[in-house]
């Protein structure tokens, strides 16, 4: 059964805008309106506060984990226009590079896949997308896409690191290459994947279907199916689930998973790939789950704030 | 306060209308009246004649009424109830609902006629939706305009037949009828909800806005960042709207108390205080109309009905009207109006004469047409003495006393423990182009560094204003107040002195505070969410329970920051008024008026049950008698004033969920499955039973299936022509194809990337063989079953020894990565180097060998890579889990091997000359580079040295001289077991 493991009092002095453990799960990250950004480590149950980043001149959008093999390093994103990058050394945590080369809220951040190296994208109500890598020695290489959504980006997320389209005429035993994608979304009402090609970062697709400003993208996790699943949600409260089976990842299919009453914050795929969580205004998280036919179902409707948990068990287990 | 007081023409008592909206048509013959059981029509010839009805059945009072604005189309009006409008004609003494039109799925809020177009209509609503109807079409709006948050008014404008102008809380969109899909244009107007919008009649650009803050702006929507003018109120305004002739305005206010009815008329090119104040009505006014000036007539005349259940037509004539027009211009251009001025129409114009002076703001924009001439002057300056009688000073703990005769004030603050005094004096030329002097007197105790700041701040400030004719006491002393606060962090947070009439905020807003224009497109903060972390966990945060949302649940949350504004007082509640519209008794249920040291935060849009100061909880506790007598728990909650001093909780907590009995995979079968290839079968039975423990009984079945398919029975023969091999059966290939496929669908990877290391250990490559040396040739007789083959396992990642296992290459490298304590286990490396199709085939009987071997395999080879990314992805998990060596397990069995190791690797630098050396003589002094330090040979295969000392030799040596001492052999006296952490 799901069961609540832990229960973080932040003690944050205003409104909290995103939590996020690390890649074991031992570790979480928050931040909130009060410009700080706290870290815990949640072993056992437990909650010890391990870090207070104080940085930020404005409230704290979001937080983002790097991959563990370039160290415990964690990305926050804020009001105040800035991208600070922590980094712990010998147990203490300290800015490893502050980026300001945006001109307004940076609202998304989003580590790529370990395979690029350490890479982050950065997306801000200046409309721009920055690429952030990490070239050694205190070294960062900024490319920008000025311009990615007019009037403002509003979430970034990577793709894995799969070998587009070439699971077939890949020559085997080669080191794969990797093609580096990303997908945007944007007070435009639209949805855009970004491809690198010869270094430089370029549209390739525009994925329309919301109404509304797009408020979250999250392209899903994969476990090595050719299928590409991106999702995206809006403030007209729907949510869709864009695939690609097509190995140029030229077609995109969207199906609208549901239409909520209020605007939709939040998605994000479970390692799997196969569970969506989308949270929203309403102050409720509800998770989907692909059935073996291909549709998707809610299979939890949580409703937050009263601690109150009710999902339905997996009845995978049983039914084979 | 006004010029004049008059008294109206008419006075009409409809004492069982309960009339909620009224309208009077284009002609200036009707006005009708919207009562809930009845409409009625009054005609404004002769008022006082029992008006006509026309029935209606609804339960919804008439939100909105309004008659068709074209001659042509004169008998036509619409009214809106709850969600739908009726379209009524009137001939001939009755009137029907002809059509209705229906769209909305919320309670309209307003609906307006086209100026242009007489069959168009404009509505729009609560469910955020604007819609535009052609009255020909009624089934459905020709054009939805969706403005996502719900619009409170909407009006055509009078110039442009395009656009249209709606307020949603505090925001006024401009839109293009054209372009429905995003607003031409967003106006961050108010910082309150905005009850009233009017264009301006003449100017296509420009609007004015009236709102619960207290104020009523000037807008040219194509400088959305800064209002052209503000009227200042002391209270909130119901509506403004332009007068029909030049230069004036009506105004609403939202009275505090019953008996303030004030409808008022202002200059809009003076708006200091009111030309003119319409006396009479006993009760709120709801509604205010002007009838269609008469062919000849100048007068003109105001239609009003108030719920004082009268209507009243008040006569403005062309003095009144005057009024509105300042002398100066009046003299410049060359006005319609014909009557000659007279000397009682003002007291205050000659006043204002000798301080005309250029205007900063221009209310109009000069490139428009229309009577741009004659505005040329809106802010203008005051002399002194109209400074200090107008001077809005209601800041809390400061005091300033004026004296007009020696043009100078003193202005005393107490701030904490520090008090300041200042004395302000004023040159005679001052506000022109002449700023005044600041003093510091005792007993200021505030430090010296401080108040030569100030005195910059006041003097920069000063500058500013009087540059442009200004006056600057007010901004000064806003200045001194804001410098102290900020210094000063003593404050009690709770002692507001003067709740009831906190002071205006007559500059633009602060723009680094939230809710200002530049918020417009920064998204609305995330205030919950859920996201999966780690592998099986969900981690979400919400709202603290006492952190309910400010506006109905069924109201959209606001898509972006700038809508902060609205909720800036952090206990208004901005949309319920709207939403509730139709009912009247509702119609003016103000929240208390804000004081202005509140923050603007995220949680400003969540109302907080507890952060109410005594007074104003009070005033509520009185209000939602009246507003919400269902409501109980806002009367109670709020009543409770023992929270005040209590810090409130904005925080709610993070809660992590285990998830993971949702996931296809468990972590307690990644810790017990096993990869053995000595034995696949009891690999199978075991991972069996494995699965049999978490319950998965499918994938116990898979594990029995795979244990029949990998029997010795079934290896296939090397031979093709014996027979066809297991994996062409049914069941062979394409039942594991089948499987894979399914749990392809169950997004089980764990399954999937097990079946596949373990299908591809039951049929390993046949190059591997010829690779580790154990075959002489491919050709020779391959072996029906691997396991005969243990040494395919021999240099398993996780040996942990420090020895190289090739006798073919030196010991000069070594690969760290091959201890699993100190590994990084991304630079495995496979064992098998298998590559396909590069194989150039000389005999018929070898390709024919070839393809038996592709036949033979039970997991497709083509799809290699695919199996490789399933492993490569349940790598990903086991680390996540911490499960290294399952890992590397299964790592192994992956086609394309991970990128080379770059982690440390051991160089051999020759111990005579110390250059770097390849091989077992140095290349620079011909001697042996790495002598044993035990036999003395150069030392070529398995080795160990030392890491501290660098002595070591060959590794049998080695081990048994360790195995009875502690010292290196070569007798330097390291202690290498103990150094060498290896």
């Amino acid at each position: 059964m799901v069961s609540v493991i832990n229960t973080v009092d932040t003690s944050h002095e205003d409104m909290i805008h995103d939590a996020q453990m690390d890649y074991y799960g031992t570790r979480l990250a928050t931040c909130s309106s009060d410009r700080t950004v706290k870290i815990f480590d949640v072993r056992n149950g437990g909650q010890i506060l391990v870090a207070d980043l104080r940085g930020h001149e404005g409230p704290v959008w979001q937080v983002a984990w790097a991959h563990p093999m370039f160290g415990n390093i964690l990305a926050s994103c804020s009001y105040d226009r800035k991208v600070i990058i922590w980094k712990e050394d010998n147990g203490s945590w300290d800015k490893m590079y502050e980026y300001t080369g945006h001109e307004s809220s940076v609202n998304s951040v989003c580590w790529g896949p370990y395979e690029f190296g350490l890479i982050l994208a950065c997306g801000s109500s200046d409309g721009a997308i920055s690429l952030l890598t990490f070239t050694g020695d205190q070294q960062w290489d900024v490319k920008k896409i000025s311009n990615a959504h007019t009037i403002g980006c509003n979430a970034v997320s990577w793709a894995p690191a799969v070998v587009p389209g070439s699971l077939i005429d890949q020559p085997s035993g080669q080191k794969p290459n990797y093609v580096k994608r990303f997908v945007s979304g944007g007070c435009d009402n639209l949805v855009k994947l970004w491809k690198e090609e010869d270094g430089q970062w370029k549209e390739d697709q525009k994925l329309e279907a919301h109404s509304d400003w797009v408020r979250d993208v999250g392209w899903a996790p994969s476990i090595g199916l050719p299928t590409s699943t991106i999702a995206s949600c809006s403030q007209d409260g729907r949510v869709f689930i864009w695939t690609c089976d097509d190995p140029a990842g030229n077609t995109w299919t969207p199906e609208l998973l549901h239409k909520f009453n209020d605007v939709v914050w939040h998605v994000s795929w479970s390692i799997t790939g196969n569970i969506l969580a989308v949270s929203g205004g309403d102050n409720k998280v509800t998770l989907w789950k692909e059935s073996m036919d291909g549709r998707w179902a809610c299979i939890s409707d949580v409703s937050k704030g009263q601690g109150a948990v009710s999902t339905i068990t997996d009845t995978q287990q049983t039914e084979q | 306060m006004a010029a004049r007081w008059s008294s109206e023409n008419v006075v009409v008592e409809f004492r069982d209308a309960q009339a909620t909206a009224m309208s009077v048509d284009c002609l200036g013959s009707h006005a009708v009246l919207s009562g809930r059981r009845f409409l009625y029509m009054v005609n404004l010839e002769a008022p006082s004649e029992p008006p006509r009805k026309i029935g209606r059945q609804s339960k919804w009072d008439v939100g909105t009424v309004q008659w068709n604005p074209h001659r042509a189309e004169s008998h036509v009006f619409a009214a809106s109830s709850n969600q739908r409008v009726d379209l009524y004609s009137w001939r001939d003494g009755c009137g029907e609902v002809h059509t209705s039109l229906q769209g909305h799925t919320r309670v309209i809020s307003d609906l307006d006629w086209s100026w242009f177009e007489p069959e168009f209509l404009v509505t729009s609503s609560v469910d955020t939706y604007i819609y535009i109807w052609d009255t020909r079409d009624t089934r459905k709006p020709t054009v939805a305009l969706s403005a996502v948050a719900g619009a409170s008014q909407v009006k055509w404008n009078r110039k442009n037949q395009y656009l249209l102008a709606s307020s949603h809380d505090g925001d006024v969109r401009i839109w293009d009828k054209r372009k429905p899909n995003t607003a031409a244009e967003y106006v961050a107007a108010h910082l309150s909800k905005i009850h009233g919008l009017d264009w301006h009649p003449d100017n296509e650009f420009i609007l004015a806005t009236s709102s619960q803050d207290n104020s009523v702006r000037f807008w040219d929507y194509r400088q959305p960042r800064k209002y052209l003018n503000i009227l200042s109120c002391q209270v909130p305004v119901w509506k403004a709207r332009y007068t029909p002739f030049s230069n004036g305005l009506v105004t609403v206010m939202v009275p505090q108390l019953r008996r303030e009815n004030s409808l008022l008329l202002w200059s809009t090119l003076d708006l200091n205080s009111p030309v003119h104040a319409f006396v009479g009505h006993d009760d709120v006014v709801l509604e205010f109309q002007w009838r269609p000036q008469k062919e000849g007539s100048k007068d003109y005349q105001l239609v009003t009905w108030s719920r004082d259940q009268t209507l009243r037509i008040w006569r403005v004539d062309p003095q009144l009207q005057k009024l509105c027009v300042s002398d100066v211009e009046e003299l410049m251009d060359g006005m319609s109006l014909t009557v000659e001025m007279e000397k009682s129409l003002s007291s205050q114009e000659p006043d204002s004469q000798h301080s005309l002076g250029p205007a900063a703001e221009n209310l109009q924009d000069p490139d428009s047409g229309g009577r741009q001439d004659s505005a040329g002057g809106s802010g203008l300056t005051q002399t002194l003495q109209q400074e200090f009688s107008l001077v809005n000073l209601q800041i809390r703990n400061v005091n300033v006393e004026m004296d007009v005769v020696n043009r100078s004030c003193v202005v005393s603050a107490h701030f904490g423990s520090h008090q300041v005094h200042l004395v302000v004096k004023f040159p005679a030329q001052y506000p022109n182009n002449a700023a005044p002097s600041f003093q510091f007197v005792s007993p200021t105790t505030i430090p010296s560094a401080m108040k030569t700041k100030i005195q910059k701040i006041l003097t920069d400030t000063s500058l500013q204003k009087v540059k442009r004719n200004q006056n600057c006491l007010e901004p000064c002393v806003r200045q001194l107040v804001s410098c102290l606060e900020s210094d000063m962090t003593q404050e009690d947070p709770f002692v507001i002195s003067n709740p009831v009439t906190p002071a205006l905020q007559p500059f633009p807003r602060v723009t680094n505070t939230y809710g200002s224009y530049q918020d417009a497109n920064i998204p609305f903060p995330r205030t919950s969410g859920a996201r999966f972390c780690g592998t099986g966990c969900l981690v979400y945060f919400t709202r603290p329970i006492t952190m309910h949302r400010s506006v109905p649940p069924t109201e959209p949350t606001p898509r972006s920051l700038s809508a902060l504004s609205a909720y800036h007082s952090g206990v208004l509640t901005p949309m319920k008024m709207r939403s509730e519209s139709q009912s009247t008794l509702r119609l003016y249920s103000g929240s208390p008026t804000r004081s202005d040291k509140d923050t603007v935060s995220i949680s400003s849009f969540y109302y907080k049950e507890r952060k109410l100061p005594i007074s104003a909880s009070r005033r509520w506790s009185v209000q939602t008698l009246h507003d919400w007598p269902k409501s109980r728990r806002f009367k109670t909650k709020r009543e409770g004033t023992d929270y005040g001093n209590r810090p409130i909780k904005l925080a709610g907590k993070v809660i992590i969920q285990d998830i993971s009995c949702l996931l296809p995979v468990h972590k307690s079968l990644g810790e017990s499955y096993i990869l053995n290839m000595n034995d696949i079968q009891e690999t199978c039975q075991k991972n069996a039973a494995a699965a049999l423990t978490v319950g998965r009984r499918d994938v116990a079945k898979v594990w029995a299936l795979a244990s029949a398919a990998t029997s010795q029975d079934l290896s296939p023969d090397s031979d093709p022509d014996t027979e066809t091999p297991w994996a062409r059966h049914p069941f062979g290939r394409q039942l594991l194809e089948t499987l894979l496929d399914h749990y392809s669908h169950m997004s089980d990877v764990q399954t999937l990337a097990m079946l596949c290391s373990v299908f591809r250990a039951q049929a390993p490559p046949p190059d591997c063989y010829s690779l580790y040396g154990h075959h002489a040739s491919r050709s020779a007789m391959l072996p029906p079953h691997h396991s005969r083959y243990p040494s395919y396992t021999s240099s398993s990642v996780t040996s942990g020894s420090c020895s190289s296992t090739s006798d073919s290459i030196t010991t000069t490298t070594w690969n760290a990565g091959r201890d699993s304590e100190h590994a990084n286990p991304w630079g495995e490396s496979s064992p098998d180097d298998y590559r396909y199709g590069n194989q150039g085939y000389t005999d018929p009987r070898e390709r024919e060998r070839e393809q038996h071997d592709m036949n033979k395999r039970l997991l497709d080879p083509a799809n290699m890579l695919q199996f490789d990314d399933f492993k490569k992805c349940y790598g990903e998990i086991l680390y996540r889990w911490g499960l290294r060596e399952k890992r590397a397990d299964v790592l192994k069995f992956a086609t394309c091997p991970p990128e080379p190791h770059k982690g440390i690797e051991f160089g051999v630098y020759c111990c005579h000359c110390r250059s770097q050396a390849r091989g077992t003589q140095c290349a620079v002094c011909k001697r042996l580079t790495f002598q044993c330090a035990i036999c003395h040979v150069a030392v070529r295969g398995s080795s160990n040295f030392c890491l501290s000392c660098g002595h070591g030799g060959h590794t049998s040596h080695m081990m048994d001289w360790f195995r009875r001492q502690d010292e290196c052999p070569a007798g330097c006296g390291c202690h290498c077991l103990l150094q060498s952490t290896f």
